[in-house]
């Protein structure tokens, strides 16, 4: 009986197997580290250095293997002072390379961080026997090898980042926006890239095990292009990049324990999913708001257009149908059909099958319209020294910016006429 | 050491924008800028030789000259960004790292990142950061003096607008405005009104005008000849100084065929051979 009890417990906890205290541990480090990737991923997209972030993960191999070497283990301390010193140096000798050669700053990072990371791979040959580097571990990432050190290590990292970024908020944001000015102001422009280098390595050294070298760089750049998408303010989106890294990390190491996925590349098909999703919906610079933005005003020039066309048939005497409209507006027919019904709903319309006509609403709107246009086309006479035979297009367009008409009317001083001598019709009311 | 700080509070004051005129103590202390016989070149070329002038308080300085005449050079050997091969730049009569924030630089405007996510107001208070250091944070004081600096260069509509969504003078102005805030007494301009329309143009000039009767000195480096009459002092530069004075005096029109005529080419033939003699160039 009791036998049979303690068979039924374990197979009850296998489906917890995932969700183990251990698990639980991974993931909350994992989404630290996601923080503090996010955060100085900010400044490598703003900078310009997303290649520099690519190679500070390659270079930090010779540092490791050389640290593994010395230390004749893996513990951490020697591989973060490793990797570190790696990282630096990888900084330093790009700004080398491309201050004392003809190469410029890209080539010099694809330079230097081939040869360290090929050096790495040399070292890992020349390691004595009995010593194994695990390099596949280093380059993909492997969360069984993720030991209770190495969630130390984030635990430590990822707030000493944070705290750091906060504490040099100011100087970090002018040197990576004017870094001339900076200078200027005698901040210590270079020492605070070497700073965020720093910082870099050991991010990437502490997200290492999780992700890997070729993945780790994703985990830098997506989350803060992500929130580069969505606000214009940069301390919204350091806080926004630290929260998709962090929602990266956790999110992509839940998916990865239920459908047994590796968990580096379940992180980053997150982290490449919210960006794909801050790209469609962001509502300032995002694909779906301006697709309608573009949407609504095309609805409304066309249906401007057709307002005036309508009037100006009906001025001419000719009779008003769909197709006299359509031609006049030179506009699809069943474009015209829709902007009608779209009029007739806003009442500036009538229109019964045969005729369609301008209710007294609508006239007036057609009247601020041509006004709106002969105003415009008198501006750009006047001030923008264009010929008259040039201005039709450019008024066309403008016209639809009729909100501006009076402010056009007043600089102008109220002229009564248009450069072609039509007459303007007057503010109403 | 101690006239400089004399001199530092009493141009503090002097940024008041009531200043009668010949009370300031200043005016008889030393230039806010003194350049003695400076030397810039890269990779072993000359760009600027043997460049001395003194630019007086109050002063709005024009620098003209030909593509690769040093103009932008001379600006940030001034400030301390390009070094000096030989020569010495004084700023109130001191070495610039003792003086920094009384020196203020407006870049030019294509060399900004116009996506940067910060607004014209975050730029603006950037000035502020020349004074508080690494770990400073701007407080109540900087951002009303942002916002005073805003409202002098008629930009308030617009602090918390994008910089991206401003027009080339808008933008032009906010990076004054930044220098404003810096609280400095010099101003470098490079370039300022690149990709500016004329009426923009003219509130700049207008800007600037006040400015100098506060008692600032601007210099600034311009590449539009028409404007040259709006520069009390005008320096002629290619490499060296053709002509350094009052405007009037200065814009000859002998004067500027010999700044943008004929290239110096003897000078750059001696360079040329005094580069494949030896090491005894550098």
């Amino acid at each position: 009986m009791v036998e049979v009890l303690a068979q039924v417990e374990m197979d009850w906890s296998q489906w917890l197997v995932p969700f183990t205290e251990r698990w639980w541990q991974e993931t909350v480090c994992s989404a630290l580290v996601g923080v503090a990737c996010g955060v100085l991923g900010c400044f490598v997209v703003l900078r310009r250095m997303a290649l520099i972030g690519d190679a500070l993960a390659h270079a930090v191999l010779p540092g490791v293997v050389i640290a593994f070497m010395l230390t004749r283990n893996s513990g951490i301390v020697g591989l973060l002072l490793g990797a570190l010193f790696a990282g630096l140096a990888t900084a330093v000798l790009v700004n080398l390379v491309s201050r004392y050669s003809r190469t410029k700053e890209d080539s010099s990072i694809g330079i230097v961080f081939t040869a360290l990371f090929a050096l790495g791979i040399v070292l890992i040959s020349a390691l004595p026997r009995g010593l194994h580097f695990d390099l596949k571990c280093f380059l993909f990432g492997d969360p069984l090898a993720v030991g209770t050190a190495d969630l130390w290590m984030m635990v430590v990292i990822a707030p000493a980042v944070v705290l750091i970024v906060t504490l040099l908020y100011h100087p970090l944001k002018i040197s990576s926006f004017d870094p001339v000015v900076a200078a200027a102001m005698g901040l210590p422009v270079l020492l605070l890239h070497y700073l965020l280098m720093g910082m870099l390595s050991a991010t990437v050294v502490a997200g290492l095990k999780t992700t890997g070298v070729i993945l780790v760089v994703a985990m830098v750049i997506t989350p803060a292009s992500a929130a580069y998408q969505l606000t214009n303010r940069f301390w919204v989106m350091l806080s926004l990049a630290g929260l998709f890294g962090a929602l990266s990390a956790a999110l992509g190491m839940s998916v990865a324990f239920v459908t047994n996925a590796p968990t580096g590349p379940a992180m980053v098909l997150v982290a490449a999913g919210l960006f794909a999703l801050a790209v469609l919906l962001s509502p300032s610079h995002g694909v779906v708001f301006d697709r309608i933005r573009r949407r609504r005003l095309n609805q409304h020039i066309q249906s401007e257009d057709v307002l005036k066309a309508v009037y100006r048939l009906t001025e001419a005497g000719t009779p008003c149908t769909v197709e006299t409209v359509a031609s006049d507006a030179s506009m699809g027919l069943g474009r015209v059909r829709s902007m009608i019904d779209r009029l007739r709903t806003q009442g500036m319309m009538t229109a019964d099958s045969a005729r369609v006509g301008l209710t007294s609403q609508g006239e007036a709107h057609a009247i601020e319209m041509i006004r709106s246009h002969r105003l415009w086309e008198s501006y750009l006479v006047e001030r923008a020294q264009l010929d008259v035979s040039a201005v039709h297009a450019a008024a066309e367009r403008l016209e639809h910016a009729h909100g501006l008409a009076d402010e056009v009317d007043e600089q102008l001083g109220h002229p009564r006429f248009d450069p072609q001598g039509k007459p303007i019709p007057p503010r109403k009311g | 050491m101690s006239s400089g700080t004399t001199q530092a509070v009493a141009s503090q004051v002097v940024g008041a924008p009531a200043q009668a005129p010949g009370l300031a103590p200043a005016d008889t202390g030393p230039a806010p800028i003194e350049v003695v016989n400076a030397m810039v070149a890269y990779d072993g070329r000359p760009v600027l030789r043997s460049v001395s002038f003194t630019a007086p308080k109050g002063k709005l300085v024009g620098i003209v000259g030909p593509n690769g005449a040093g103009k932008s050079t001379l600006l940030k050997a001034i400030l301390g960004l390009v070094r000096l091969d030989s020569g010495t730049v004084r700023v109130f009569g001191l070495p610039l790292k003792n003086i920094r924030r009384r020196v203020a630089y407006v870049p030019q405007t294509e060399a900004v990142d116009w996506d940067f996510p910060v607004t014209a107001m975050d730029v603006v208070l950037m000035g502020s950061y020349a004074g508080l250091g690494l770990f400073g944070r701007p407080g109540v004081k900087q951002r009303t003096e942002a916002q005073v600096a805003l409202e002098q260069v008629g930009m308030t509509d617009f602090a918390d607008r994008h910089i991206r969504r401003l027009s080339g003078g808008q933008q032009q102005r906010v990076f004054l405005a930044r220098a404003l805030c810096q609280q400095a007494d010099i101003l470098l301009l490079d370039e300022p009104f690149a990709g500016v329309d004329a009426a923009t143009e003219q509130a700049i000039f207008d800007l600037m005008d006040r400015l100098t009767a506060e008692g600032k000195t601007l210099i600034v480096v311009n590449h539009d000849l028409s404007v040259l009459d709006r520069f009390d002092l005008l320096m002629l530069l290619n490499q060296q100084i053709v002509a350094f004075g009052p405007t009037e005096h200065v814009a000859t029109d002998e004067n500027l065929r010999l700044t943008y005529g004929g290239r110096l080419s003897l000078l750059e033939r001696a360079d040329t051979t005094l580069q494949h003699a030896g090491p005894e160039m550098q």
